[in-house]
């Protein structure tokens, strides 16, 4: 006999066994989460009203935030908790007052420490408090955390820069995108950035520049959200040289947005069929958005192109550019593109 | 002959099959429960990282970075839902998205339903060909409104993944989500799977996502509000089939960097990627697997920097065959889908630039996806075979089966913990009972139906049999009218 009985025995005892235990388990997950919720929505409840008139802007002469504010033990625990999660959603005076409730906890200054905590959790959540309590004494410490080795925690530390604003944050966030082993998400650090105020647009310059591609289509991306006409330069250089698709056309795209009627020249020339057809497509989107009369006849060239989809969107572009784009679809009236263009637009203007 | 003689010469053969098939067999099933073992491993890191992300998530509304995305329907004659579902895809959550429909040459009411319901108009676009096809292409539709994001193709039937070709060249978005007809959406199920694309955007091209099944569910306008079990046995042991698929397997090689099957109820891929790699291969059976590999194998084969990812969220879900007879049809689809496919990329194996889908996923899939049936064949025969002849040793055979049954018991539960733990979709205690009766009973009846339904797909197959599609009867979702 190839298995011993006695092997074969262990063994099914060990599977059955097993089987029990995750049985159990299951059960044991379930029942925790339930008792849980149940435990703090019996801690909460004498503070549920207290924590609503705050939070609607109710609370005129302070006694419902005093009320919060004496909360101890268990109870305050699961009230910061409830502070925090509603934080992420309102604004002004009664934000202030909460973030007011969860200094008098020491919430904040437990948060600051907690930075360091050995549990990954912990450390994020602490992050997010700081963030979300508009603690500008604690960027050192959170630009710090963008290192961390837990990816949850640079996306906190991250996200709680942006809530706090501050410019001083953008290079390190920039940066942190291309870490090597330990990047950050390109989308926090972007909506990060987003919330820096316009003291960040050398720092984009800088990150159009860098190694890493997702840095650059980040740094590309922003300069055109916010409008950052200073980095035109460097788009242009993207667009022209960038080893990464996405790359150029993010740079063609806030080209399109931020570009000057010399930037008609650079799009064109990326209109060309030795480029990949989604870099042409994204160079006649923005030659509409620039509006820049001077790319007529290159568009107009287009409107016979191959690809009936570069085609459209140059007949739809130049039924943006006034009544020398109209003029150059004369001759092309049968053409399904323009056909197309002009009906989408037709049915555009009827709805508005 | 003398019975004596043929009960005597069948137990030679059944104690020779034995003894040949001993070793082996044991063998593969320490190896197969081993690497189960190790992907459910893999799955419990991947989860508890995933949960610290849950836990500790910052809200994300797809601002910024959110890549547009293209929502590609195919739809043949699904008049009954047509409408309601595309209402459901234009309402989702997410900034800036399309809904593209391709009408493969339905003869019942679908476009007019469509038509009337959108008030579409037509359009003389001509569709790019980047991607060549050869059906006919009847006309494109657009609302009248001039605002609602919903493209209308009509074309000649040819096929599911002709239409999605059709699709992905009518798609204006920079990805492009390929779906079921009748899947239903969770209203984030887009934020979920973009989110890869956006937190890597120069790097990522696929991502799949979780899908499950819908079947006795309450469904109103298109969205889930009260997710509950299926009411009869065979739904309630796909759902455990899926859990495991989903929580375990993908999840698992997802964490591995080997994903290479990407369900076709929604997969979420780069548009020119797709386009590159030539779009789905028509005529195709797995085509959501050959486009995986497809585009695995040309993105190494040029030493790409790529990534393909998995999402354990629930982000889609489907009605599963509740007859015998759809579900055989199903499974040999897929087997022989499986089998065409990793036949067509067998050049991939263990060649050192697939790296691990060359070392590790596809010599898995071959060893236990697609070899399995075949062996557990052998020992649905054998066992009985030799009892009956008193060949073994009942008690030790008895052992066998309770141990190789146990343990696939053992896998699915592992996938509850991971549910329960990560999702807790169900809020009745019933469903915990009923998950885990179904991951008992799979192994009664259920799993030897599909063992035998799987080879026959892949017999069809060598055989150079043609395939017929044959038609998925849905019963509906329970609809609420208000």
């Amino acid at each position: 006999m190839i298995i011993g009985a006695t092997l074969l025995v262990g063994a099914t005892v060990v599977v059955l066994g097993a089987c029990l235990l995750l049985v159990l388990l299951v059960v044991a997950v379930r029942a925790r989460r339930h008792a849980r919720l149940q435990r703090d929505a019996v801690l909460l409840s004498p503070l549920r009203m207290p924590l609503i008139t705050v939070a609607s802007g109710e609370d005129d002469d302070g006694s419902a935030a005093d009320e919060l504010r004496r909360a101890t033990g268990a109870t305050r625990d699961v009230l910061d908790r409830n502070v925090v999660a509603m934080l992420s959603k309102i604004r002004g005076v009664p934000a202030d007052q909460l973030v007011q409730v969860l200094e008098e906890h020491g919430a904040v200054e437990l948060a600051a420490a907690e930075l360091t905590s050995r549990s990954t959790v912990k450390r994020a959540r602490a992050a997010q408090l700081l963030g979300l309590a508009r603690a500008g004494h604690a960027v050192p410490l959170l630009v710090e955390a963008l290192g961390d080795e837990a990816v949850e925690v640079r996306n906190s530390a991250a996200y709680a820069l942006g809530l706090i604003g501050d410019p001083v944050a953008a290079g390190p966030v920039l940066a942190a995108i291309g870490a090597p082993e330990r990047g950050l998400p390109a989308a926090t650090a972007a909506e990060a950035l987003q919330s820096m105020g316009v003291g960040i647009s050398d720092v984009l310059r800088d990150g159009m520049a860098d190694a890493n591609a997702r840095t650059r289509m980040v740094a590309a991306h922003l300069s055109a959200e916010r409008s950052f006409t200073r980095g035109l330069p460097e788009l242009r250089q993207l667009l022209d040289h960038d080893p990464d698709l996405t790359v150029r056309e993010t740079s063609a795209t806030a080209i399109g947005r931020l570009g000057r009627g010399e930037d008609v020249d650079i799009l064109v020339r990326h209109t060309a069929e030795a480029d990949p057809l989604a870099l042409r497509r994204a160079c006649v989107v923005a030659l509409g958005e620039l509006g820049e009369t001077r790319a007529v006849p290159a568009l107009t060239a287009l409107l016979d192109d191959s690809d009936p989809r570069l085609a459209e969107l140059a007949a739809t572009a130049l039924l943006t550019m006034g009544p020398d784009g109209t003029a150059a679809l004369v001759g092309h009236e049968d053409d399904p593109a323009v056909r197309t263009a002009r009906l989408l637009v037709s049915l555009q203007k009827a709805s508005a | 002959m003398t019975w004596e003689a043929i009960t005597s010469g069948l137990r030679s053969f059944v104690v020779w099959s034995m003894d040949v098939t001993a070793v082996p067999i044991i063998l593969y099933f320490i190896l197969i429960n081993t690497s189960l073992l190790v992907i459910i491993g893999l799955a419990y890191l991947e989860f508890r990282a995933q949960q610290r992300r849950r836990s500790t998530a910052v809200v994300w509304q797809g601002a910024g970075l959110a890549p547009g995305v293209s929502l590609l329907v195919p739809a043949y004659n699904e008049e009954a839902g047509i409408v309601m579902a595309v209402k459901s895809f234009l309402t989702l959550r997410y900034p800036r998205h399309e809904v593209v429909v391709i009408d493969d040459g339905s003869t019942d009411e679908t476009f007019a339903r469509l038509e009337e319901a959108f008030d579409l108009v037509q359009v003389p676009r001509e569709l790019p060909h980047e991607i060549p096809v050869r059906a006919r292409v009847l006309g494109v539709f657009v609302p009248r409104d001039g605002r609602t994001r919903l493209v209308v193709v009509r074309k000649e039937n040819s096929g599911k993944t002709e239409a999605l070709n059709v699709g992905v060249n009518a798609a204006n978005e920079p990805l492009v989500a390929m779906l079921d007809g009748d899947s239903i959406l969770e209203p984030d199920g887009l934020l979920h799977v973009t989110r890869p694309f956006a937190d890597d955007p120069t790097r990522m091209v696929a991502t799949g996502g979780a899908i499950r099944p819908v079947n006795g569910s309450r469904v109103v306008s298109g969205r889930i509000v009260r997710v509950e079990m299926p009411q009869t046995w065979l739904p309630r042991i796909q759902l455990v089939e899926y859990l495991r698929a989903f929580l375990l397997g993908r999840t698992g090689w997802s964490r591995l960097g080997g994903l290479i099957l990407i369900s076709g109820a929604f997969g979420l891929f780069r548009r020119d990627v797709v386009v590159e790699v030539g779009g789905l291969e028509p005529g195709t059976i797995g085509e959501d697997f050959e486009l995986v590999m497809r585009i695995h194998k040309k993105l190494r084969d040029e030493g790409r920097d790529y990534r393909i990812e998995f999402v354990p969220e629930p982000v889609s879900w489907t009605e599963v065959p509740v007859t015998a007879k759809v579900l055989r049809n199903q499974r040999r689809r897929w087997h022989r889908g499986l089998w065409e496919t990793l036949w067509a990329y067998r050049s991939m194996l263990f060649r050192p630039k697939y790296g691990r889908i060359g070392w590790l996923a596809l010599p898995y899939y071959w060893l236990f996806e697609l070899i399995a049936p075949l062996l557990e064949l052998f020992g649905i025969l054998i066992v009985p075979l030799a009892l009956l002849l008193g060949v073994v040793n009942v008690p030790f055979a008895i052992l066998f089966l309770v141990l190789a049954y146990g343990y696939a018991v053992l896998v699915t539960l592992a996938a509850m913990v991971v549910d329960e733990w990560a999702f807790h979709k169900h809020d009745r205690w019933r469903a915990v009972w009923q998950t885990i009766a179904a991951s008992v009973l799979e192994n009664i009846g259920y799993r030897q139906a599909t063992v035998w339904w799987r080879l026959e797909g892949w017999w069809s197959s060598l055989r150079g049999k043609k395939h017929v599609w044959g038609v998925m009867t849905r019963t509906g979702f329970d609809e609420d009218p208000a």
